[in-house]
C-alpha cells in the first residue's frame, strides 16, 4: 500500500493544493474585476442619468384671453402671449420686447403647443382661467437640478442673475415642481431637451425587433432543423455549417452596408424604416438562432428519439412531436439572447438611416423612425446640456430592456431545465 | 448450475417469425456482424447472450431496422419476417417498427403523461378511432405491463416521475400498445433492481403467450429463467443457437462453455 505520509506524497499534495488555490484565485479576481467594471458603468450612468428621470415644471394660472385667442381662428392664436401674460402677474415690471422674450424663456418651447392642444380640444376654455403645469426650458431645468451652479461667474453661466431671480421668485411662490419625467417615455424626439422623449425610439425598436423576430425565428429554426435532423452529412453541409459560424462573427456594420446596398439601393425600400432595420437585424440574428437551435436539438437525449422511432414514429413525427418541444426552451433562450443583441445593435441602423431626426412615433414598420441605440447616438451627439443626462437616462432604459430580456431567458432556461 | 428446470420453459411453437440468412453488418468498414443465420420462433422467448461488443444489440436492431437511423451502418444479407423480406424496397421501416416493437436498455419514457406515453403509438398509427377505444388500449397495455394498479390513479402525471422499474414497465406498455407481433428487448433489466427485474421477467413470460420476444441480456441466470431458446454471439459470429436448457447444460462449442461458466466475456 502507498505510504500516504511519505515526504514525496506530501509535497505532491501541497503542490496540487497550491495550484488549485491559485486557479481559484485567478478566477475570483477575474470575476471581481468584471463586477467592478459593471458597477462603475452602471453607477456612472445612474449618477449622470438619474436627474433626467425628473423634469422641472412650472405651474401658472393662465387667463385664456379672448382678445388673443379667437375660436374661429383656432388652431392659431397668441398662445405665447397668453402664457407670457400669466408670468407677468408675478413680474409686472418686466417690459420691452427683449426682456419679455427672456421671461418667456422660462417656459419650454413646447408649452404654447400644450396650451394650444388643450384649447383646441375644448374651445369653451376661452375666456376662462386655467391652471397649467408645463416643463421649464432646459437652462432652468438645469438650474433647478443644480447642474448650473449659482456661484459660477454670470458671464460663464447659461442663466443670468436676473433669470435666477425670476426663478427663485417663482420657486418661493410654489410654482416650481419636479415631478417624475414621464415625457422621457411618452414624448417623441425634439430639439428641446426638456421635451425630448424616447417614444419614437421605443416604437422604432419595437417594430424593428418584431420584423426581426418574424423573419429570423421561423427561418432560423427551419434552417437548424433541416441541418441538424435531415441534411445529409457531406461536404456541402459542412461548408454551410462553417459559413453559418462565420456569419455569426461578421461585424454588424457589414450587415448594415449589405442592407444599404440590397434592401435600399437595389430593392428600393424606404430609408430609416424599421422594416429595413428589422430585416438587417434579422440577418445578424439568424446565425445566432440557428446555432442555438442546433445546440438545443443536439442536447435532446438520443433515447427520446429511439423511443419514438421504436414505436414506429416517422422521422418528422420524431422531430416535430418530440425533439422540437424538448428543445424549445433552449431555442427560446437563444432567440431572446439574439433579439437582445439585435436590440442593442447600432452600427447597421446608422447605415440605413435610422438616426434621422424624427419627431413623430412610427405607426407602422414603414414609417421613418429611430431605434433606442440610435436615439442614444443622436442625443449623445447633441450640443444642448440637457441631452447629457438624457443620454444616460436613455442608456439606462435600454439596459433595463436588455436585462429584462436576459432575465426572461435565464428564467426559461432554469424553468425547463432537464425534465427527462 | 442454473435454475432452468421450470417445467413450462419449453418451446411451444414451431411457427417461424424471423429468418435471418447470412446477415452482415458494417459500421463504415468495421464488420460488426459476420454472417449470422438465425430462426426466431413465434410465441417464444429468444435470448441473445455474449460478451460485450460482440454485436447482440447490432443484430437486434437489424430486426426492426433501427440501424437505418445510423448513417454509417450498412446491412447485407436477408432478414424475413413472416416470409417477407424486411429490407425490401416495398417495406416502410416505420410500419415495420409498429409490428416489431422495441424496449431499450435505459427506460426512456416520453416527458409526457403516462396516458400519452402509452397512447402515442396507437395515435400515430390510427389504431383507435375514439377516445373510448384509446382508453381501452391504454388500460389493456398497462395491465399487460403489470403497471395498471400502480398507474390507474395517476394517468395524467408525467411518465418520467415513475420509478426506474415502473418506467421500464411503462416502456413495455408503450411498445405493447401498438399491438406488435414481435417484441425486441435490449437489456431491459440492466437499470432495474432485483424486484423490478423479477416483475419484468414475469411479464416477459406472460407476453410469450401472444408475442415472439427477443431479449438481449448479460445475465446468464436471466437468459436461463425467461428464454426457451438462446443464441450465443461472439465477435460478430453466432456461435451457438438452440434450446436454452441445452445451451446451458450441454453446450457444444467450447467458447459457449467458457462464456457461461464465466471464463470469457
Ligand atoms: N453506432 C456505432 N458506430 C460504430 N460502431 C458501432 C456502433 N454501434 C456499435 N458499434 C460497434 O459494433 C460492435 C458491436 O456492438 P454492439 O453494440 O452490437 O455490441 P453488444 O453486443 O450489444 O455489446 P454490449 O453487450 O456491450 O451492449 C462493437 O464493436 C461496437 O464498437
Ligand atoms: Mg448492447
Amino acid at each position: 500500500m502507498t505510504d500516504l505520509s511519505s515526504q514525496s506524497v506530501r509535497s505532491h499534495l501541497n503542490r496540487r493544493n497550491r495550484h488549485q488555490t491559485m486557479i481559484k484565485g485567478f478566477g475570483m479576481a477575474a470575476i471581481g474585476f468584471a463586477a467592478l467594471m459593471l458597477f462603475i458603468l452602471v453607477s456612472s450612468l445612474v449618477s449622470s442619468g438619474y436627474k433626467a428621470f425628473t423634469q422641472t415644471h412650472v405651474t401658472v394660472e393662465v387667463f385664456v384671453d379672448p382678445a388673443e385667442i379667437k375660436p374661429e381662428r383656432l388652431p392659431r392664436g397668441g398662445f405665447d402671449d397668453v402664457l407670457l401674460a400669466s408670468l407677468k402677474t408675478y413680474f409686472p415690471d418686466v417690459s420691452g420686447r427683449a426682456d419679455e422674450k427672456a421671461l418667456e424663456g422660462i417656459f419650454s418651447n413646447g408649452a404654447q403647443f400644450t396650451l394650444r392642444d388643450r384649447i383646441v380640444a375644448d374651445p369653451g376654455l376661452i375666456g376662462q382661467s386655467i391652471t397649467m403645469t408645463v416643463p421649464t426650458s432646459d437652462p432652468f431645468d438645469q438650474l433647478a437640478k443644480d447642474l448650473v451652479k449659482r456661484d459660477t461667474p454670470e458671464t460663464q453661466r447659461r442663466v443670468s442673475d436676473r433669470e435666477i431671480g425670476w426663478f427663485d421668485t417663482l420657486d418661493q411662490a410654489g410654482a416650481i415642481s419636479q415631478p417624475l419625467n414621464w415625457g422621457l417615455i411618452s414624448n417623441t424626439d425634439s430639439r428641446f431637451p426638456e421635451l425630448a422623449g424616447l417614444k419614437g425610439a421605443l416604437m422604432g425598436s419595437f417594430w424593428a425587433l418584431l420584423v426581426c423576430f418574424v423573419i429570423s425565428f421561423p427561418l432560423g429554426i427551419g434552417a437548424a432543423i433541416y441541418l441538424e435532423e435531415f441534411a445529409p452529412r457531406n461536404r456541402l453541409s459542412d461548408f454551410i455549417e462553417v459559413n453559418i459560424n462565420n456569419l455569426a462573427a461578421v461585424p454588424s456594420v457589414v450587415f448594415g452596408l449589405l442592407a444599404l446596398a440590397v434592401f435600399i439601393g437595389w430593392m428600393g425600400m424606404p430609408r430609416s424604416a424599421p422594416l429595413v432595420g428589422g430585416m438587417t437585424l434579422a440577418l445578424m440574428t439568424l446565425p445566432t438562432i440557428i446555432i442555438a437551435t442546433r445546440a438545443a436539438l443536439k442536447a435532446v437525449p438520443p433515447s427520446i428519439r429511439e423511443a419514438a422511432l421504436g414505436v414506429g414514429a416517422s422521422k418528422h413525427q420524431v422531430v416535430f412531436g418530440h425533439v422540437l418541444p424538448l428543445a424549445m426552451p433552449g431555442i427560446l433562450t437563444g432567440t431572446i439572447i439574439g433579439l437582445a443583441q439585435a436590440l442593442g445593435e447600432t452600427a447597421p441602423l446608422l447605415l440605413i438611416g435610422m438616426n434621422a431626426f424624427i419627431t413623430s412615433a412610427p405607426d407602422s414598420p414603414l414609417d421613418s423612425a429611430t431605434a433606442l441605440p440610435t436615439q442614444i447616438f443622436i442625443w449623445a451627439d447633441s450640443p444642448e446640456r440637457g441631452f447629457v443626462s438624457r443620454t444616460s437616462a436613455a442608456i439606462l432604459v435600454l439596459l433595463t430592456f436588455l436585462i429584462t430580456m436576459n432575465a426572461i431567458a435565464i428564467y426559461l432556461r432554469s424553468k425547463f431545465e432537464r425534465k427527462w | 448450475m442454473f435454475d432452468t428446470q421450470t417445467p413450462e420453459k419449453t418451446v411451444t411453437s414451431d411457427t417461424l417469425k424471423f429468418t435471418a440468412r447470412d446477415v452482415h453488418v458494417y459500421y463504415d468498414d468495421a464488420e460488426a456482424i459476420k454472417g449470422v443465420n438465425v430462426d426466431i420462433l413465434d410465441k417464444t422467448v429468444t435470448a441473445f447472450i455474449g460478451p460485450s461488443g460482440c454485436g447482440k444489440s447490432t443484430f437486434l436492431r437489424c430486426l426492426n431496422r433501427m440501424n437505418d437511423t445510423i448513417p454509417i451502418c450498412r446491412v447485407t444479407g436477408e432478414i424475413r419476417l413472416d416470409g417477407q423480406d424486411i429490407y425490401d424496397r416495398s417495406i416502410d421501416p416505420v410500419q415495420l417498427r409498429a409490428k416489431v416493437g422495441m424496449v431499450f436498455q435505459k427506460p426512456n419514457p416520453f416527458p409526457k403523461s403516462i396516458y400519452d406515453n402509452v397512447a402515442y403509438g396507437p395515435r400515430i398509427h390510427g389504431l383507435a378511432n375514439t377516445r373510448a377505444d384509446l382508453d381501452v388500449i391504454v388500460e389493456k397495455s398497462l395491465r399487460r405491463a403489470a403497471l395498471w394498479d400502480e398507474a390507474k390513479d395517476r394517468l395524467d402525471s408525467p411518465g418520467t416521475g415513475l420509478s426506474g422499474g415502473q418506467q421500464q414497465r411503462l416502456c413495455i406498455a408503450r411498445a405493447v400498445a401498438t399491438a406488435p407481433e414481435v417484441l425486441l428487448m435490449d437489456e431491459p433489466c440492466s437499470a432495474l433492481d432485483p424486484i423490478a427485474t423479477a416483475q419484468v421477467e414475469e411479464l416477459i413470460d406472460e407476453l410469450r403467450q401472444d408475442y415472439s420476444v427477443v431479449i438481449v441480456t448479460h445475465s446468464m441466470q436471466q437468459a436461463a429463467r425467461v428464454s426457451q431458446r438462446t443464441a450465443f454471439f461472439h465477435l460478430g459470429h453466432l456461435v451457438e443457437f438452440g434450446e436454452t436448457s441445452h445451451i446451458f447444460t450441454n453446450p457444444s462449442d467450447e467458447r459457449t462453455e467458457s462464456y457461461i461458466t464465466g471464463r470469457i466475456g
